[in-house]
This record gives structure tokens, sequence and C-alpha cells, in this order.
């Protein structure tokens, strides 16, 4: 040990460096959000409550194929479907149990029509189980309430594409793209 | 004249008793008062610290929080294991606060208030703040829990090894003042230009700042109620008021010991000689502000050390108090006593 490591212990050195730090970071701002005064916008991408898509017909987008119910990891969606008169599939009942979800998004990859999205909000806690057991209306309302206007459909654009729209490798991504011409 | 009486007591018994008594009233209210803003001040500086809020919900920035918590503890179940041994474990809480509240008698907060001016006051402050371990080393054997216990051994085993260096410390303000006595301490710091022990015994201010620390069981030596280790220590049992007591305890036992390292090494209420021949103004201000404002500087040091140093490793702690602290406190009494002799 040299002298001056000795004078380092000796002399509390370091603990007076931490206690010189813990005092100037008292007269910085605290970095605290005061939740329901101050709010904040969900970054964009956020995945909060379900929604299923209404198409401008006003009718749901989803054509019940079932593909976001089988990728599902905690199996919360169910779908029940029928035949309609004119041999066409309908889907009767479309149920989203919201206190399983984990909010992976796969359902929103999934789906081939991007007709199941997760929208920017978060603030739906409630006393019953019954009010987070969302059937088709209530996904489709919940479209309605909080997927509303441009910055909702730029938000749909960006971020839950449907993979129906492009198959192809990103543009940037380097890989063998075939021979040119 | 009723001044002079209610400072210095008068023939008349009745009187006394009377004065005495309100003297306590106002000693114990105000220490309380201290003590429920202590714990509010705590969270908000160590909040501050880490760069957060603390407080803020209940009044303007949380400064009614103190009164929220206190009616809660009140309020809480007073639970008691089935195991518990129940009358020991009903006393354990009543201990800490006795002794500590009791020490608050013989402290001078200014110029001739003091509840006590008894000839022994440090070492009657030593024997109260070793009293209060016994609750703690109580608490640990009567909750009947394993967690209790260790942090009742720990505490015992604490007490052994800082009282002695905390009593070493202050035998050089002992040796310098010549007193026991509180307020002759005091005066004694009056005597010198620089009006204060801490800057010829600063050894021993130091010896006496870190076992302060571990007498008041508070961070860095808070071992006896190690969170992440003993969950809560000794009072993991406790709920409710007996919880409180123990938490009051702590806090007034910050505030004694914050006092006795005023009195003995700041010079109490009073300021350097050499500060108020230079500003004959300051002789105006009433000692009591200099006390409170010496004290409130080594509370926020508790808080400041907490918010900065880890816990100490146990073995660690023991090394410290026996192989520094106590060679430090000794050669410190020796050098004082040559001084003394040849001056």
């Amino acid at each position: 040990m040299t002298i001056k490591d000795i004078a380092k212990k000796v002399f509390l050195i370091e603990i007076f460096k931490g206690m010189a730090l813990t005092l100037r970071m008292m007269f910085t701002h605290a970095v605290t959000r005061q939740y329901p005064e101050e709010r904040r916008e969900p970054f964009p991408g956020f995945r909060g409550l379900h929604a299923l898509v209404r198409n401008p017909d006003g009718k749901a987008r989803c054509v019940g194929c079932g593909l976001c119910a089988a990728i599902c990891p905690s199996q919360c969606i169910n779908i029940y479907t029928s035949e309609s008169k004119d041999h066409k599939k309908v889907v009767d009942r479309y149920e989203i149990e919201v206190l399983r979800c984990v909010y992976c998004a796969f359902c929103v990859e999934a789906c081939p029509f991007g007709a199941v999205v997760l929208t920017p909000h978060f603030e739906y806690s409630d006393y019953s189980r019954d009010a987070l057991y969302m059937d088709k209306e209530k996904l489709l309302s919940n479209w309605d309430k909080f997927m509303t206007g441009k910055r909702a459909e730029e938000y749909f654009e960006r971020f839950w594409r449907p993979k129906l729209e492009d198959f192809t490798t990103p543009e940037n991504q380097p890989v063998f793209r075939g021979k040119e011409g | 004249m009723i001044e002079t009486v209610f400072f210095t007591g008068s023939s008349n018994w009745m009187l006394n008793i009377v004065f005495i008594i309100i003297k306590i009233a106002v000693v114990i209210g105000v220490t309380m008062l201290h003590v429920m803003y202590a714990t509010y001040f705590e969270r908000k500086v160590i909040g501050h610290m880490q760069v957060r809020l603390g407080p803020m919900r209940v009044g303007p920035h949380g400064v009614l929080q103190p009164l929220a918590d206190m009616l809660k503890l009140f309020f809480k179940e007073d639970i008691i294991p089935a195991n518990a041994d129940k009358p020991v474990f009903k006393i354990a809480p009543i201990i800490p606060v006795f002794a500590t509240l009791s020490s608050l008698a013989v402290i001078p907060f200014f110029e001739g208030f003091v509840i006590a001016n008894i000839n022994i006051g440090l070492l009657y402050i030593f024997a109260m703040s070793s009293l209060s371990a016994y609750g703690v080393v109580m608490a640990g054997w009567a909750s009947n829990s394993k967690y209790s216990f260790l942090g009742g051994l720990r505490s015992s085993a604490q007490v052994i090894s800082y009282e002695v260096a905390m009593g070493l410390s202050l035998v050089g303000v002992m040796i310098l003042s010549g007193s026991l006595n509180l307020s002759e301490i005091v005066n004694a710091q009056q005597g010198y230009w620089y009006g204060m022990f801490l800057i010829p015994q600063f050894v021993a201010y130091f010896v006496f700042l870190v076992a302060m620390f571990a007498e008041t069981n508070r961070t860095p030596f808070d071992l006896p109620e190690a969170e992440s280790e003993l969950v809560a220590g000794y009072f993991v049992e406790y709920s409710g008021m007996r919880f409180a007591l123990y938490y009051a305890a702590e806090y007034i036992g910050m505030i004694i010991m914050s006092s006795i390292a005023v009195i003995c090494f700041w010079g109490g209420w009073t300021l350097p000689p050499m500060l108020t021949d230079a500003i004959p103004a300051l002789k105006a201000v009433p000692g009591i502000v200099w006390f409170l404002g010496k004290v409130y500087f080594h509370i926020f040091l508790y808080y400041w050390v907490r918010a900065t140093v880890p816990r100490y490793r146990y073995d660690k702690l023991m090394a410290l108090g026996w192989k520094v602290l106590i060679p430090l406190a000794l050669a410190n009494i020796v050098v004082t006593s040559i001084v003394k002799y040849v001056i």
C-alpha cells in the first residue's frame, strides 16, 4: 500500500466523495412524474388495450381465420364461426379475456388482414372480471374510442402493418435478392 | 420574577414541582413534534438525494404525511404472535421510549433550561442509552422468531463494541471541561476563543460520530434492523402502536445523540466568543436557535450518511469498533491528558 492509499483510507476520501455526490443530487430536479396530474402520451408502438379493426363500411375486418387464437401464448382469444346461407364464413363471437393477455402482440403480427390491434390506451382497470372480458362489440367500440383520427391511422400503418400487404424482405436488409434483371 | 423562578427554582417546593411538570410537558411535546417531522424530512431529504420527490400527496408537498402515518399506526391491529413470550413482548417496546425520553431530562436546551441539572449528566445519558438496547434485545428474544432473534443478538454485540468507544471518546471532553454536568461542559467551552471542543477534540468527535450512528442503529450500522437480510430485524413481529414506539424511540435517540454531540463538541447553545466579539448583534439571538440549528445539522447528517453509505458487513463492524475506534479514543485520551497537564 502506498502512502496515497493509506491517506485515502484514513481520511475517508471515498466516503466524502460519495457524500458530496448525494448532496449535489439533492439540489437537482427530481425525475418523478406525478402520474394522475402529469400524464404523458405513450410512446408510439405502445401495447395497450385490444381493439378489433372496423372497416369503413362499419363491419369488423376480422374474417375468423383463427390465426390469432392459434398463436396466442396465453390462449385468451376465443373465436366461434359458422357458415351463412350463401356459404360464407361468419364470425359469431370474438372474445378476448384481457386479464390473461400478456401483451406480446403476436395476434397482431399473425393476423393476415391487420384486423386486431393493440391501442395505446392503458387506463382500463376495473372492479369486475366481466368488464375486462371483451366481446366483439366491446372490441369494436374500443376501436371507435381509441383508434380514431389521423394519428391513430398513422400508428396502425407504421407499427401493425398487416403482413398481407408486403411479404418482401425489408429494403435495408443485406440479403441475396436473386440475379438482377 | 416568575422567569427566574421558572429557570432556577424557588424555595416553594409546590411551585417547583408545577414548573418542572410544565417543563417536562414542553420538552416532551416539542420532542414528539420533532420526531414526527424528522420522519417526514428523512423521507424528503433521502428522496431528493435519490432524485425523486418523497411524500407529496398528503397536504401541500406532503407536510401532513406524519399525521396520516400516526393515524394509520394508531388504528392498526395489534398482533401478538401465539408463541411469543407475552409479558416481555409487551414490555420491550416501552423500554427504549422510556429510556430515550428520560435522557431528555438532563439536556440543557439553552441557558438555564434543564429539567434536572444533575452533575453526572453525561454518565446518566450513557446509562439511559445502553438501557434502550435492552428493549431491542428483549424484543428479539420475546418475539420467538429467528429474524428478530438475530436482530437482537446483533444489537447486543453492537452495543458492547460501540458503547466503549463512545464513552472513551467523551473522556477527552470531560478532561478538558473538568465536569460531567452538561451545562458546565458548554460553559467550559466558552473559556476558549474558538468556543467549541470540536477543534482540539476532532479525533474524539470522529469516534463519537461513528459510535453515534452505531448507537442509534442507523445506516451504515443498522445491522439489528437490516431490511435486506433480517426483514426488519428485532421488530419484525411488532405492529401498530408497539411498532410506532420503536420508531419513535429511534428518532428520539437520534435527537438525544445529536444533542450530546452539539453540547460536547459544538458548544451547545453558545457561539464561539471569537464570533460574538466580532458581531455583537449575535448575542441578542436566543441560544435555542443555535442549539436547534446545530442539532438539525446532525440530524441531517444522519439522513445524508444514510443516503450515501451502504451497510457495513457484520465482522467489519466489530473490527472497526474494537480495532480502530477504541485505540483512537484511547490515544486521544492520552494526548489530551498530556497536553492538559503541560498547559
